[in-house]
């Protein structure tokens, strides 16, 4: 009985090749496996394709919109019209049903799905060999062209050396815009080691080089005009043999990627060995890299921070903050010489401001050189942040009786900290609010902090110092908005739904934390009758669970202090200390904690200066 | 009425079992099993006697197996539900798949905790619901390690990544099947040879042997299963299935799980008998993509024993069943189980699987299919609109219904429920049209 094609991953579609009549033939791929280098050998030029677009409406539509960004992005780069030619891995599963999607569509010339084994011995070696002949064969037949090995291994690029004091940005493929952020944000230099960093580990062996060599002095033999099935790959057959004899291995024992079967190897990335820090980048719906980032927060052996982004060009804008706080944890104590004094002592003495500028309230602070609060102010900052930075700070100057010039430092902090005139410097809220937390209870060795629109832990060292953070995603499960929204849903002002959480009977349970289905939730408890303060408890112990699990990623551990505005609600307070199973403290200054640190990390910097 | 995956297991306790997962794994396993064996009594001590008696059989089949299973664990591996166990069952092992547990705790109420513990190890909360609920089992200590683990590439990427990290975290062997996307015989070759080194490992993991002419005769009965399956295709057009989506997860874990025994093969061939005297039925029957979500009552209800809708075909009972019988007989078994596994319709392109729902569609005279969405299933996900596109051109009114199968907590149960209801009046309506016409 004979078995299915063995051939069902190539289409050629019988479609004008303008490419192919230009003599430039571009082949789009998506991962590290596309033999790049074997695609020159027949002249073409392979680019990986990535979108850079705020949406993915095309995709959503095509496939689902619970696929990766970089899945959902490969679709919407390769239906433009500039794409001809694509090959394929089968890689994860994204990127396998992003082959059937765009393989529907009927518009390419050559488009063709590699099949990759999961692992790396020598069975699949010659495996892996055999499916690269075909594909060569499919290339050679589809462009009438002979595999030149001379040209496969000009697209060799060599293996290179990894730098001493590295950071490293490790896991899922990064956008242009992702590694720009990184690039820019974090103020040291960053290898890049993400899943589509392409980059063999060998270097071809000398007598290809001698073939190639001994291939172009007898060139005219190998323009002959390609007849047939393919079936030879071209004149060149023998030294295509050869040449895959040593690309199958170097092309499967590249650093491997987390869908390998043994991914030991992978902890060199992450080793301590001139290593100064790691960068782990998930993405929304790649699950794969998500699992190595919770093994390698366990090991907590080299300084690590997570950024995840959905794979649109706007999501690498969020993450400046903890990219910027990650170069603060990493320089240490450089980041108090970076507080520039650009003033003399002012008669009156020494005196420095701090302003946070959050997206639901703008707080300032003025301390002295004993590190006495001298003044506080705590201001809505509404639709114009700029405008109550400037607010605020009038108003704590006015009230601690001194004049901006009296100023001998002003740091600034917050998601509004580099739009506040006047300032000397600025620092992200991680430092800030590690070092304010520090302050206000010395004890203290991991800040919880929920806000208006991201919550974040903190894990500090005893001399309060941050070990590690974390913050949430960009969407708003377990923040103030959250319980903003579903106060609105349960129709009361949210004062009025904190304290009536507190008068809970009887568990129910919020299973969803995303926003939407908690809404749906909530909803559909209100239609059943359950009583108001038992929904609203429900929701506490949701947003303390997830609130929770983010603290179990740093190593969190008590005494806990919590800040920001859900501090306020005694509710979660109360949940988040069952499910930590320790007290978690709050403190009457807690929502001024950032303010305060950065007004004592100018102080620091007056001492050093 | 209704019988869910485990019928009626107590479920009353699942808050309690959430709230004790971390201060007393213990008493959690005690319950669970103390749970599940009770369900095991009851359906063989007082069946379901609205369902016809494959559908009996199944039921206990899915119960015994895991029961076997947990009450015996350290004769039992855990695998993934798509790779053939004949190897296990020939050494009178007890193999257990990662669908089956979650699937037993969600009957149970009791996924949330799990979900959670496995969120709080850092797993994605975007990944399949099954395969959390099996590491928060893990994790959190109410699942003691077994010897050994073994799992294979079809159909997700989770069987990769799971797998890995229960090895990692009980430090056991866990042997891994690498399946290839093509289907032609190097790609069987290789499987069956990763086959034989699986055997090896159990060999070495459990001390015991791999008895070849037992072997021969599980893979033989695997192959009379497919071909029972195959055959009795057509009968289901027309005909009373009196299924509920409770008992298409147990035919699904029966026929693969339990692939292979006596059991399964008696099932397969009662399944003929019943269904070639199974009464007619006059209302819409549906084909269904993925495993449904028994527990979501008004979904689960509107299919239950309904003579106005039913669940005609599950491609969870089709997967392994293809148009023409297998080129390797039990005389080959490694390479018979490595070529069902390679054919398999959730490898490969999703044409494949797509074709197999429209063969479906077609000899049971379905009206119209379902395409659900199981959360963080990305192979699915990715190929919902082209399954849709492929049955719809033929002339099959086709719904993607986003969804979960284990987890209730991702179920937007209102929505899928008013959406599933439209769908099938939107089809019942369509029938009297053309009736209407040919009257």
């Amino acid at each position: 009985m004979a078995l299915q094609s063995t051939k069902p991953s190539l289409s050629t579609q019988g479609k004008k090749d303008t490419n192919q009549q230009v003599g430039q033939h571009v082949v789009y791929y998506a991962c590290k496996y596309t033999p790049v280098e074997l695609l020159a050998g027949f002249g073409a030029k392979a680019r990986l394709a990535e979108a850079d677009v705020s949406s993915f409406d095309e995709a959503d539509r095509l496939a689902h919109v619970n696929l990766c960004g970089y899945g959902k992005g490969l679709i919407v780069r390769m239906l433009q019209p500039d794409v001809h030619e694509a090959v394929f891995v089968t890689c994860c599963d994204v990127i396998k049903r992003a082959y059937d999607v765009l393989k529907a569509q009927d518009k390419f010339d050559f488009i063709y799905m590699l099949d990759l084994p999961h692992k790396r011995g020598q069975a699949e070696v010659r495996l892996f060999r055999e499916r690269l002949r075909r594909l060569a064969e499919a290339y050679a037949e589809y462009s009438g062209r002979t595999f030149d090995v001379g040209a496969a291994l000009a697209a060799f690029q060599p293996p290179l050396p990894r730098t001493d004091e590295r950071v490293t940005l490790v896991g899922a493929h990064a956008t242009k815009a992702v590694l720009h952020a990184v690039g820019t944000d974090l103020g040291c230099k960053v290898e890049n080691q993400t899943c589509t960093n392409r980059q063999l580990l060998v270097t071809p062996p000398p007598q290809l080089a001698r073939m190639a060599a001994d291939a172009s002095c007898s060139a005219c033999d190998d323009q002959v005009t390609r007849t047939g099935d393919g079936a030879d790959a071209g004149r060149a057959g023998g030294s295509l043999d050869a040449f895959l004899d040593w690309y199958a291995d170097a092309l499967l024992q590249q650093m491997p990627c987390m869908r390998m079967d043994d991914v030991e190897p992978r902890s060199q990335l992450t080793s301590r060995r001139g290593q100064r820090g790691v960068i782990y980048h998930t993405m929304k719906f790649c699950d794969y890299y998500g699992f190595e980032y919770a093994e390698a927060i366990q090991k907590e052996n080299v300084p690590m921070v997570k950024i995840e982004t959905d794979g649109t060009s706007q999501s690498a804008g969020q993450l400046r903050t903890r990219l910027e706080a990650f170069g603060e944890t990493l320089r240490g104590s450089d980041v108090a010489k970076e507080v520039v004094s650009k003033r003399g002592v002012s008669r009156k003495g020494v005196y420095a401001m701090g302003v946070d500028s959050g997206s639901t309230s703008t707080d300032a602070v003025i301390m002295d050189a004993q590190r006495n609060i001298v003044a506080q102010v705590i201001l809505p900052t509404g639709a114009r942040a700029t405008q109550s930075a400037e607010r605020a700070k009038a108003q704590v100057l006015q009230q601690a009786g001194l004049d901006e010039s009296d100023m001998t430092i002003k740091v600034a902090t917050g998601y509004g900290r580099d739009n506040i005139p006047g300032m000397d410097s600025s620092i992200t809220e991680i430092t800030c609010h590690a070092k304010g937390a520090h302050y206000l209870a010395p004890q203290v060795r991991s800040v919880i902090d929920i806000g208006g629109q991201d919550s974040k832990v903190i894990h500090l060292s005893p001399d309060g110092e941050v070990v590690n953070f974390v913050m949430n995603d960009k969407c708003a499960a377990g923040t103030g908005r959250f319980m903003e929204a579903m106060a609105r849903v349960l129709e009361m002002p949210l004062d009025q739904f904190c304290q009536e959480g507190l008068k809970w009977k009887k568990e129910v349970k919020i299973s969803s934390m995303c926003t939407v289905f908690a809404e749906s939730e909530v909803v559909s408890l209100v239609a059943q009758d359950t009583a108001t303060a038992d929904v609203i408890h429900g929701l506490d112990e949701s947003v303390a669970r997830k609130t929770a699990t983010l603290a179990k990623r740093v190593n969190a551990e008590p005494p806990y202090l919590m800040t920001g505005g859900v501090a306020q609600n005694e509710g979660v307070v109360h949940a988040l200390e069952d499910v930590l199973g320790a007290p978690v403290q709050t403190h009457e200054d807690s929502q001024l904690c950032g303010a305060i640190g950065a007004a004592l990390l100018g102080l620091e910097s007056l001492q050093q200066a | 009425m209704a019988q869910n995956l485990t019928g009626r297991i107590i479920d009353t306790y699942g808050n309690l079992i959430g709230q004790h997962i971390g201060d007393a794994p213990d008493g959690v396993r005690w319950w669970l099993d103390f749970a599940f064996n009770a369900e095991r009594v009851k359906v063989n001590a007082l069946p379901e006697l609205n369902v016809m008696p494959y559908q009996r059989q199944a039921a206990a089949i899915a119960l015994d197996s895991v029961t076997d299973a947990l009450n015996d664990f350290q004769h039992a591996v855990v695998t993934s539900i798509f790779l053939p166990n004949e190897v296990f069952l020939a050494m009178g092992l007890k193999p257990v798949t990662a669908e089956a547990m979650s699937g037993f705790t969600t009957a149970a109420h009791a996924e949330s905790g799990f979900v959670t513990a496995a969120e709080e190890a850092g797993i994605p909360e975007t990944y399949c619901s099954f395969h959390k609920v099996l590491i928060g089992l893990a994790k959190s200590g109410v699942l003691e390690a077994p010897p050994m683990l073994a799992s294979c590439s079809v159909a997700c990427d989770a069987n990769n990544l799971t797998f890995k990290v229960l090895g990692s975290h009980w430090h056991i062997p866990h042997v891994y099947v690498d399946v290839p996307y093509e289907t032609d015989d190097e790609s069987i070759h290789y499987v069956a040879d990763q086959l034989r080194q699986m055997a090896e490992v159990a060999q070495q993991t459990y001390g015991a042997r791999l008895d070849p002419e037992l072997l021969r005769q599980h893979v033989a009965n695997s192959l009379q299963t497919q071909e029972c399956i195959r055959r009795s295709t057509h009968l289901r057009r027309g005909r009373f299935m009196r299924s509920d989506m409770g008992n298409e997860m147990q035919i699904a874990l029966a026929t693969h799980l339990a692939m292979g025994t006596d059991a399964t093969l008696l099932m397969a061939q009662q399944m003929e008998k019943d269904l070639a005297h199974a009464k007619p039925f006059d209302g819409v029957s549906l084909v269904w993509a993925h495993v449904p979500p028994f527990f979501l009552k008004p979904i689960a209800d509107l299919v239950s024993q309904s003579k106005d809708v039913q669940i005609v075909a599950s491609d969870m009972l089709y997967d392994q069943v293809h148009p023409t019988p297998q080129r390797y007989d039990e005389t080959q078994p490694f390479e018979s189980m490595a070529e069902r596994l390679v054919l398999n319709s959730y490898n490969g392109p999703s044409t494949r699987r797509a074709q197999t729902l429209l063969r479906m569609a077609r000899q049971t005279d379905a009206q119209g299919a379902i395409v659900f969405c199981h959360w963080g299933c990305k192979e699915t996900a990715g190929a919902a609109q082209l399954m849709r596109h492929t049955l719809e051109d033929a002339g099959y009114p086709t719904l993607v219904l986003d969804g979960d199968a284990c987890d209730r907590g991702n179920c937007m149960e209102g929505q899928m429920s008013t959406r599933f209801s439209a769908f099938v009046e939107m089809l019942q309506a369509q029938r009297e049209e053309v009736a209407d016409g040919v009257a």
